[in-house]
């Protein structure tokens, strides 16, 4: 049998070579595109801009200085590997000060104490650092939770200074400062926890009451672990801590939070500092003095040891402080939302019409909810507080005294 | 001889085999290139058409050398510790040349080598391509169980791949996938336990996967596809060689002329006259070389093309970092293990005291029921010869409806896990968007 009449007996040979013709250029096309698309990256383009603006304001011999190619910051205290630099290029210059982004010089005095070998780039701005793409690299994505906290973001949330959002990331290493220079966002809100007393309820760095959450490590939730049936509009773990503190019942009707009045500004700077609160490990080096905890000031220790040792310590124990003064028993309570107790002999008598026993054994309103449910008091512990809350009104009455002889 | 004579015979010797000049050279070039060594000499029309195969286990093989080739390269990137494989997967995927189009080609060859395995099998049953027909020696049955392990080893390479990148899709996949495997009885929880070499899913279970992946299951997989490959040939090619063989005829042709030869010059005769018969069969045949070499060039081609352009479509994604504190919603299987997983959901019903175990019937109780059916059926269907290689035979039309019944249903349960399945495992149409998940900015 002749070989060469036997294929051509085989009708399917000739349309083999075609589909064959076609996928081989199919192939060759495919993998040509490749080849196209990684021949011009996106970053090369800035390079070349970045030689180019340095040779006008430099000369021709620094343009010849300026790296090429994927450039990085690898940390390796942190786990970093920072490729923003790649268009960044201008981040440790000097005379760049006023070239357009991506090109211009860091900011002097923050970067000289941050220096970028030690700290990279995303470990204060966010961002993907991995990312050699800017989409990928600033987001925000689906895939990377982590957005740049740049002006973008601060214009989005309405923030008065667009920066601020990157200061969660400052409280990272300084999370038990009193204060760090340059971030005020969370400097207010830290001076807001110490002035409302938010320990009384809630534990912060491993410190206080267990009356709300431990708020700890809050800004490790996850976004979905928070309701925001309630919430119009844009639902991100950041609006959810904002409205919460202005309103919290708002939010969560079962709430025993009070509402503390706060402005936009102060619930913007409470819920950066509440996010900041990571649960991440920090190598020492990295935390301002080596300080790896949250040490309340002398005065604060003696105030707690005053108010759980004197007269009123009964009150302490049993988180009526959370929202009552004692004033005469030297209790001061820590979100003063409820009447001074020193008062309340008489207080009940005039707001409710019945005697404080009375009122103690069978509340109504706020009182009914908050001892059924948050604070259980046995009908001892009931006689006890009438008892002391006497004792209290009785020093209230001689202090009355005391004042009127001398204003006389 | 000058010297371009010389270079174009130095061009024919190294590619002869590949376009043979006479049927000797095609015969000899099966037997000479390694290459074309696993090709019978000659292949019958109806073996190399479109329409009977549709090259679904030559496109699987295909995906297995394209899967091989990448996974060897990304073998060099990758590291499989839980502190570096995630930084390691997105040095592949941004500073790596072409390491995003390697990864890409890798995730999606597997994917399609899952289906195309799949679609194989489906293939071989409803020809009854798994029959015996009248070839001697033939053991196609064994050839099926062969061929079910090897869609097993499939599964699961692609299974344990899905989490090297340790991200939260391959952690919580996993969690799924062991959680599953938990609920078999009695040995559930050691299974799960020797799964991930520890109670975690941490480092011990991040290399027990990658060992498997790399090293232990495509070891098995090329032993089995190696037997595999043998036994088609042991059984006498496609089943459909059989079936054309039922309707050979044999019909006259020419005597052979007669021959005078002698022996050492002691002896010489002329041969008998013979009249012959030509079968169909040797008519209907073509040399292997260069007639299913060129098939199976033009079907490799094919494949990595379709791979390569659906690799620049759809990147393979990379989500957050690994981290056991937060769950994704909803947190799936991979698409594959979807329809279990469904099963799961489904059967997770109680009724008044009495709770059915959903996880150990989706996933322990159903698959291991259609495993060892698919196992055992060959040797169930008597169907006679007419039945074998030939697509839908009216002898075995209830078995085909039955299997195609479950095969549909078990598409229908993928599609619903896949596409139908939103935040809260609750169920969407498809033209339904899903609630838009809250994020942190």
């Amino acid at each position: 049998m002749d070989h060469t009449s036997n294929n051509e007996r085989l009708g399917f040979v000739k349309k083999d070579h075609l589909i064959l013709a076609i996928c081989g250029l199919a192939v060759f096309a495919l993998v040509a595109f490749v080849f196209y698309d990684s021949a011009r990256p996106e970053w090369q383009t800035y390079q070349t801009e970045f030689r180019d603006l340095v040779e006008e304001k430099f000369g021709p011999e620094r343009a010849n200085s300026v790296p090429a190619g994927i450039q990085q910051v690898y940390v390796r205290e942190l786990g970093r590997a920072d490729r923003c630099i790649t268009c960044h290029m201008g981040v440790v210059w000097k005379g760049l000060e006023s070239a357009p982004e991506p090109y211009r010089t860091h900011p002097k005095e923050i970067i000289d104490k941050h220096p970028i070998e030690k700290f990279g780039c995303t470990s204060c701005h966010g961002g993907q650092g991995y990312a050699t793409v800017t989409e990928a690299a600033h987001g925000p994505l689906e895939q990377w939770e982590e957005p740049l906290l740049g002006s973008r973001m601060g214009e989005f949330y309405v923030l008065n200074d667009k920066q601020a959002l990157m200061q969660m990331n400052c409280n990272s290493c300084h999370r038990y400062d009193r204060e760090t220079k340059g971030a005020s966002f969370i400097n207010r809100g830290k001076q807001i926890v110490s002035e409302r007393g938010c320990r009384a309820c809630h534990a912060i760095n491993g410190r206080g009451g267990t009356v709300g959450p431990d708020l700890t490590s809050e800004g490790s939730k996850a976004p979905d672990q928070f309701n925001y049936e309630r919430i119009k509009g844009f639902h991100s773990e950041f609006t959810w801590h904002v409205t919460h503190f202005k309103s919290p019942k708002e939010l969560v009707p079962e709430t025993v939070m009070p509402s503390f009045g706060f402005s936009s500004a102060d619930a913007q700077a409470l819920a950066i500092l509440v996010m900041s609160w990571k649960k991440e490990t920090i190598p020492l080096a990295y935390l301002p003095n080596h300080n790896v905890r949250d040490v309340p000031t002398v005065e604060e220790k003696a105030k707690e040891e005053r108010m759980l040792s004197g007269p009123g310590a009964f009150f302490v124990k049993k988180n009526c402080f959370v929202c009552h003064s004692v004033s005469t028993l030297g209790i001061d309570a820590a979100a003063q939302i409820g009447p001074d107790l020193a008062l309340a002999v008489t207080d009940v008598q005039s707001r409710f019409g019945r005697t404080l026993d009375d009122f103690l054994f069978k509340p109504t309103g706020t009182m009914e909810v908050v001892l059924s449910t948050m604070i259980s008091l046995s009908p001892d512990e009931r006689r006890e507080a009438i008892e002391k809350l006497r004792y209290a009104n009785q020093l209230k009455q001689q202090e009355v005294a005391e004042t009127a002889k001398k204003k006389k | 001889m000058n010297v371009t004579a010389s270079l174009r015979s130095l061009y024919r010797k190294l590619t002869w085999t590949w376009n043979p000049q006479s049927d000797k050279e095609a015969g000899d070039a099966i037997v000479k290139n390694l290459l074309l060594h696993w090709f019978p000499n000659k292949i019958t029309k109806g073996s190399l058409s479109w329409g009977y195969s549709f090259y679904l286990g030559t496109i699987s093989f295909v995906l297995l050398v394209i899967l091989v080739v990448t996974g060897v390269i990304l073998m060099f990137l990758y590291v499989p510790s839980v502190e570096r494989a995630y930084a390691t997967v997105k040095d592949i995927e941004f500073t790596v040349s072409f390491g995003w189009v390697l990864r890409a080609m890798h995730r999606i060859a597997a994917h399609l080598m899952v289906a195309t395995v799949f679609l194989h099998m489906v293939r071989v049953f409803l020809t009854g391509a798994y029959k015996n027909g009248s070839s001697v020696g033939a053991a196609r049955p064994l050839n099926w169980i062969v061929g079910i392990v090897l869609l097993i080893l499939t599964l699961l390479l692609s299974f344990t791949g899905y989490l090297l990148p340790w991200d939260q899709l391959a952690y919580w996949a996993i969690t799924v996938g062991t959680n599953i495997a938990s609920a078999a009885p009695l040995v559930g929880k050691s299974l799960r336990f020797f799964l991930l070499g520890g109670s975690e899913i941490d480092q011990n279970a991040l290399i027990r996967f990658y060992v498997l992946h790399v090293v232990f299951l495509p070891g098995l997989l090329f032993l089995l596809f190696s037997y595999h490959m043998w036994r088609v040939r042991k059984d006498g090619g496609l089943a459909i060689v059989d079936h054309e063989a039922l309707q050979q005829t044999t019909e006259q042709a020419a005597p052979v002329k007669a021959k005078t030869y002698s022996l050492l010059g002691i002896t010489g005769q002329t041969s008998v006259h013979v009249r012959t018969a030509v079968v169909d069969e040797e008519k209907n045949s073509v040399p292997s070389a260069p007639n299913l070499a060129r098939r199976v060039w033009l079907v490799t081609l094919l494949t990595f093309a379709v791979v390569l352009a659906l690799s620049l479509v759809f990147r393979a994604p990379l989500e957050s970092p690994a981290n056991p504190s937060v769950t994704p919603n909803p947190a799936k299987a991979p698409w594959y293990f979807l329809w279990l997983q469904e099963i799961v959901t489904i059967t997770t019903v109680s009724i008044g005291s009495f709770t059915v175990n959903g996880a150990f019937v989706g996933g322990v109780l159903l698959p291991g029921v259609l495993i060892i059916l698919a196992l055992w059926w060959p040797f169930r269907d008597r169907t006679g010869v007419n039945a074998v290689g030939v697509w839908f035979a009216p002898e075995r039309r209830w078995q085909n409806r039955v299997f195609i019944a479950i095969c549909l249903l078990i598409i229908i349960f993928t599609f619903v896990g896949t596409f139908m399945r939103g935040p809260y495992w609750t169920l969407f149409w498809p033209w339904e968007s899903w609630p838009e998940m809250p994020v942190k900015f």
